[in-house]
């Protein structure tokens, strides 16, 4: 209660004047609600270029800012509903910045979306997707479909083009009304709908394994362990992926989580098992 | 958008390289030879640079025969590919270098076994069960690591072969015009027919 | 190839603004006049426990090649009463530009106390972090230059917390993070010693058999431990860390500051 009260209250300050101080006016914005949409710009007249500057690592190694990147996402659809997976890998240049990113992210129950480029690109406005996903859910009570989801975030996106934003997702659901939708978003602003995308550095090599075999009329089973083993694929052959599979099916009834698994005892379990992978050798040549 | 591919089984070697013939915004020519052949058991699949390709092909293969002349007798694979990985090393330090991809496929009669070589521009070689050139290799290791084995039989060494030109077609934005498909065997090098009629898309 | 450094005095002039522009990689200098960024050194290293987590950073300050003081703190409290930030269970450790690192210190601070003003309570953790998370976002297109850690105590099953950032505000919830200048020195450590990566059981050594050691939550002297072998390691092989170590415990009786001397060459 006393949040709610506090929110939609003004502070009493606000009428104490000098009100378009800056310090008052960064009070004000301490305390709005935080996934608000006013940035920081630099006191210059280009801005995107200044930011590319200090933090397009591709382009220039030696930028003082480096921000983690780098992935490899997949989804499809088949007959039992969407697989999404993902592997769980940051990088920062060749820092290997973390090895457990958890790049599915729950908007809500029937929902999911991927993260690729940008960490914090895609998590903030994944977030701010959820928040608008749910204030849909308020006023129009019922659940928002993926193509609407999908488009707020395009529609986002695209006001910000070319400031700098790096997002390749993919916004992946089971509603009613569309039954399983899944739709590509990315940072230029392209929304597309499919039955099968990869996203990130490593796409080609996931695409390579799951093209060869996808089938719409796949079970269960087959679908899980075919999006598995596409993210093996592109952790082995890319270096910018790796850590662990986190894996997710989308049914009717909602998402279920199939685990987030170590790549390296898999990719023992299906070299040893199955004798794939014959190019690594134990030999020295 | 060169496509070069090579993949070893149980007795053969297969290697298939691109069509197209690209200059700029054209395709040249549709049937373009990207291979030539160095002795009886040894071919060399090339990509690069137009010009210095067939030059530094041109160039091995009339010194690989002229060894098979003089000598009566064939450099076996591995030789070939360390005479081939010297050459490029010193043209790599020269004045000019070629700049040439390479994928050296061969049978050794006397080990009885295929090989095949994955050589670069910068005079790296190394021997390989499967390899690919370009933007191949972005699309082909990963179903190649999955569905190929050692002791994999033609047929199948085929089978893999066409799902890597499947999924080239599929998602290549370029037409690279099919591939011609050598094979190198205990009986020598023979050209193997591909077809290239069936349209594939992408899911 | 290490390169002893020798005479930087005798040909640039000490300041840190001097290395400043960035070179692009035609080796000309990039177009921007606008370099608002320096790099002040030093690293940070967080650990969460049962009870508690600790938070540690050296506090060398640099500019280039020269040392600007010998104890800048890089370890804020946050929240609290009054300037001491007394009561404060929440811990926010920032490296890289120590002028971005106290502004955004400030703006924290002041988010966390006018919740406390609003709500009649201490913020969470958790909600801090993702406050924390928004703060960096908000400059996404002028991002503060910072590495940031934050710690505390996770109100719900009274475990440490530990959530560490990027620039620009992805963040994580985390067991150990290593940030800095000395972060790929110190963070493969921490991989080995608190997560135990790459450790089997013993018993078993190849094959199907290898058994991943189960990372167990770590007891405080051991922690500390690791966190001064961790530094003292680190002055050995890096030369913007050095000095002295400040690490702040936190538990749920508050916040424990210790201070441990490091080389000072």
């Amino acid at each position: 209660m006393n949040a709610l009260v506090s929110r939609y209250s003004q502070p009493a300050y606000q009428h104490e004047g000098h009100s378009d101080n800056d310090t008052q006016k960064q009070l004000a914005l301490d305390v709005a609600p935080s996934l608000s949409l006013n940035f920081a710009l630099p006191p210059i007249a280009s801005t995107a270029s200044w930011l590319r500057a200090m933090t397009d690592d591709h382009a220039n190694p030696n930028v003082p800012i480096k921000l983690a990147h780098g992935t490899t996402t997949l989804a499809f659809r088949f007959k039992g509903g969407i697989i999404v997976a993902t592997d769980s890998r940051a990088t920062a240049g060749n820092w290997i910045a973390s090895q457990t990113v958890k790049k599915v992210i729950e908007i809500n129950s029937c929902l999911l979306g991927t993260m690729a480029g940008g960490a914090a690109d895609c998590q903030y406005w994944l977030a701010y997707l959820g928040m608008q996903c749910r204030l849909h859910e308020l006023r129009h009570k019922r659940r928002i479909s993926v193509a609407a989801a999908s488009k707020i975030l395009a529609n986002l996106v695209y006001s910000y083009k070319g400031m700098g934003l790096s997002m390749g997702t993919m916004c992946a659901g089971v509603t009613p009304m569309e039954g399983p939708a899944l739709y590509y978003v990315d940072n230029d602003g392209t929304r597309l709908a499919g039955n099968l995308f990869c996203v990130g550095s490593g796409q080609t090599f996931a695409y390579g394994v799951l093209d060869a075999e996808y089938k719409y009329d796949m079970e269960e089973d087959e679908a899980l362990e075919l999006g598995r083993r596409s993210i093996l694929a592109a952790t082995h052959r890319d270096a910018y992926s790796g850590g662990f599979v986190n894996l997710y099916h989308i049914k009717e009834e909602g998402w279920v989580r199939h685990g987030f698994n170590d790549t390296n005892p898999l990719f023992w379990k299906y070299k040893l098992e199955k004798g794939e992978f014959s190019n690594v050798t134990s030999q020295l040549v | 958008m060169e496509v070069l591919l090579g993949i070893t089984g149980k007795d053969f070697c297969i290697v298939a390289a691109s069509k197209a013939a690209m200059r700029g915004a054209s395709i040249l020519k549709a049937n373009d030879d990207k291979t030539r052949t160095l002795n009886k058991n040894t071919l060399m699949a090339f990509s690069g640079e137009p010009g210095d390709t067939v030059q530094f092909a041109e160039y091995i293969q009339a010194n690989i025969q002229l060894y098979s002349m003089r000598n009566s007798s064939d450099l076996s694979p591995f030789e070939v590919s360390s005479f081939v990985r010297a050459e490029l090393a010193k043209s790599l330090r020269s004045r000019s270098p070629y700049t040439v991809n390479l994928l050296l496929g061969g049978y050794d009669s006397i080990k009885q076994k295929p090989e095949l070589y994955w050589i670069d521009y910068l005079a790296s070689s190394a021997p390989v069960p499967y390899a690919a050139h370009g933007y191949a290799q972005y699309y082909c290791l990963s179903i190649l690591d999955k569905h190929h084995h050692p002791d994999i039989s033609f047929e199948q060494g085929m089978k893999i072969l066409r799902m890597c030109t499947d999924e080239l077609k599929r998602r290549l934005p370029i037409d690279f015009k099919g591939v011609n498909v050598k094979i190198i065997d205990k009986d020598g090098i023979r050209e193997e027919p591909y077809s290239d009629d069936k349209q594939v898309y992408a899911p | 190839m290490a390169a002893l450094s020798h005479h930087h005095l005798s040909s640039t002039a000490p300041f840190a603004f001097q290395q400043a522009p960035p070179q692009n990689h035609s080796g000309e200098p990039t177009q921007h006049a606008f370099y608002p960024y320096t790099d002040n050194g030093g690293s940070t290293l967080g650990i969460s426990g049962k009870t508690f987590t600790v938070i540690a950073g050296d506090t060398r300050s640099t500019s280039g090649y020269n040392i600007n003081t010998r104890y800048a703190p890089k370890l804020y409290p946050i929240g609290g009463q009054g300037p001491t930030h007394k009561g404060s269970k929440i811990v926010l450790s920032v490296v890289g530009f120590a002028a971005d690192g106290r502004a955004l210190q400030e703006r924290l601070d002041t988010v966390v106390k006018m919740y406390r003003y609003q709500h009649g309570c201490e913020i969470s953790v958790k909600a801090c972090a993702q406050r924390l998370s928004h703060i960096l976002y908000n400059k996404r297109f002028f991002p503060y230059y910072v590495q940031a850690i934050l710690g505390g105590i996770d109100e719900e099953t009274g475990e440490g917390a530990l959530y560490s950032y990027d620039p620009v505000g992805s963040y994580e919830r985390e067991y150990c993070r290593a940030a800095g200048a000395a972060a790929s020195l110190i963070m493969p450590f921490l991989d080995n010693q608190v997560n135990l990566k790459n450790q089997y059981e013993p018993a078993a050594v190849s094959g199907f058999d290898k058994k991943q050691l189960v990372p167990q939550p770590l007891e405080r002297p051991q922690v500390e431990e690791l966190v001064r072998d961790a530094f003292t390691s680190a002055v050995e092989r890096h030369i913007e860390v050095g000095d002295g170590l400040q690490m702040m415990f936190i538990t749920k009786e508050g916040i424990e500051e210790v201070y441990f001397p490091l080389k000072k060459d």
